[in-house]
């Protein structure tokens, strides 16, 4: 892999998340620059430096199940234009649940975007709890043990040039048991109606926009 | 209240679906997601804090939440893109996140979340012609996912032979008929 030809795409509206640390953990081995997606404007510019990458990297969070809009519309822009010649693709996908699932389609999106525009897919990495990181470490990870190794496992496939294979993330993230899950789902809901009531709201109330309506 | 939001950058597939639903006398509600001026959600936390179940951003997607908030059923009609929404829609999804209830719940054993007030169904059309399998089976996976994450209801449906009216009014009846 050519080290000035790699290019890291952060597709996070936030420039200090946990989207754009996983890329600044690919840059300290691969070297290249991290490139932030535009939020606003026309994304035409992006384009070259696409195309004259010869790997491209795409780390985002997941948004409903799959990457932002923002994202969409790169690729969409992207496939308009052409002009790939088989530069290689990885993409990473980071979410709040702790299941693979959830945030599986984002990968699926980026496979099939490559496919459909001479790229070659070389694997993806969907890391659940990555929301809770909020841009710390992947050491402070609750799966620290297998996630750190297998991700750093990405990381030299990604250097090598070489296909990542889905069993990678697979299988260094387990769901939590049944008696964790209930622990999650009970201390989560605390720390989020914690930070409702905080600001001085009704976490019973009816949502704004019903309110809004009558 | 039926609302419809349709991606119509090449068809009116929204206005299509309206036609049939109106002819049962649904209340309907329709809007072109091409067509608004809706910004992508900016990450900001805003509506799961200091301004809970309200987003912040000031542009067309405020009269869209208003009436999404309150609508007993939602269809989104999007062409699929590498097996997902086109970006018009999918910028509507992103910012639903302040309609929804940031709390969390179990269902089959996992932790989801849900929506705000009553719960809705949700349906996914995706458009196309001769979409592939895999594109296919990508965009029915996004529907479960959201029908999950949002514990909603509904289903979704792959229209793969371009704008067919015919297939547009028995897809319309199938959702009435839900």
């Amino acid at each position: 892999m050519n080290k000035s030809n790699i290019m890291l795409l952060c597709a996070s509206p936030r420039s200090k998340g946990t989207s754009a640390m996983l890329l600044e953990r690919i840059r300290v081995v691969t070297g290249g620059e991290i490139v932030f997606l535009p939020q606003k404007g026309s994304l035409d510019k992006l384009i070259p430096a696409m195309q004259q990458a010869s790997t491209i990297v795409i780390s985002g969070p997941c948004y409903i199940n799959t990457y932002p809009a923002r994202l969409v519309e790169l690729l969409e822009t992207a496939s308009s234009a052409g002009g790939f010649t088989g530069q290689k693709l990885y993409g990473i996908i980071n979410g709040g649940m702790p299941y693979v699932h959830t945030h599986r389609h984002g990968i699926t999106l980026l496979q099939l975007f490559a496919e459909r525009n001479n790229i070659a897919w070389q694997g993806g990495f969907v890391l659940g709890v990555g929301a809770m990181l909020d841009g710390n470490p992947l050491e402070k990870h609750m799966d620290r043990k297998t996630i750190v190794p297998a991700f750093d496992m990405f990381i030299q496939h990604i250097a090598e040039g070489s296909p990542s294979p889905d069993s990678l993330y697979e299988q260094a993230q387990k769901p939590p048991s049944k008696i964790m899950t209930y622990v999650f789902s009970k201390l989560l809901t605390f720390l989020v109606v914690k930070r409702i009531k905080k600001h001085g709201h009704d976490p019973d109330a009816p949502n704004w926009y019903i309110r809004e309506q009558k | 209240m039926i609302v419809i939001i349709s991606d119509d950058s090449k068809d009116n597939w929204g206005a299509a679906f309206e036609e049939t639903l109106l002819q049962t006398e649904s209340e309907v509600f329709r809007f072109s997601s091409n067509k608004l001026d809706i910004k992508p959600c900016a990450a900001c936390g805003s509506c799961s804090g200091k301004t809970y179940g309200r987003c912040i951003i000031p542009d067309d997607m405020q009269q869209v939440l208003v009436k999404i908030a309150g609508c007993c059923s939602l269809i989104l009609i999007s062409p699929i893109v590498f097996g997902g929404v086109s970006h018009h829609i999918k910028k509507i999804m992103d910012r639903m996140a302040s309609i929804g209830d940031p709390r969390y719940r179990i269902n089959k054993g996992e932790i989801v979340k849900g929506m705000s007030g009553q719960g809705m169904n949700y349906y996914m059309v995706g458009t196309g012609n001769n979409i592939s399998e895999a594109e296919k089976s990508a965009f029915l996976y996004l529907h479960e996912e959201n029908i999950n994450i949002m514990s909603a209801k509904g289903r979704a449906f792959v229209l793969d032979k371009g704008f067919n009216r015919e297939l547009i009014n028995k897809t319309a009846q199938e959702i009435l008929h839900e």
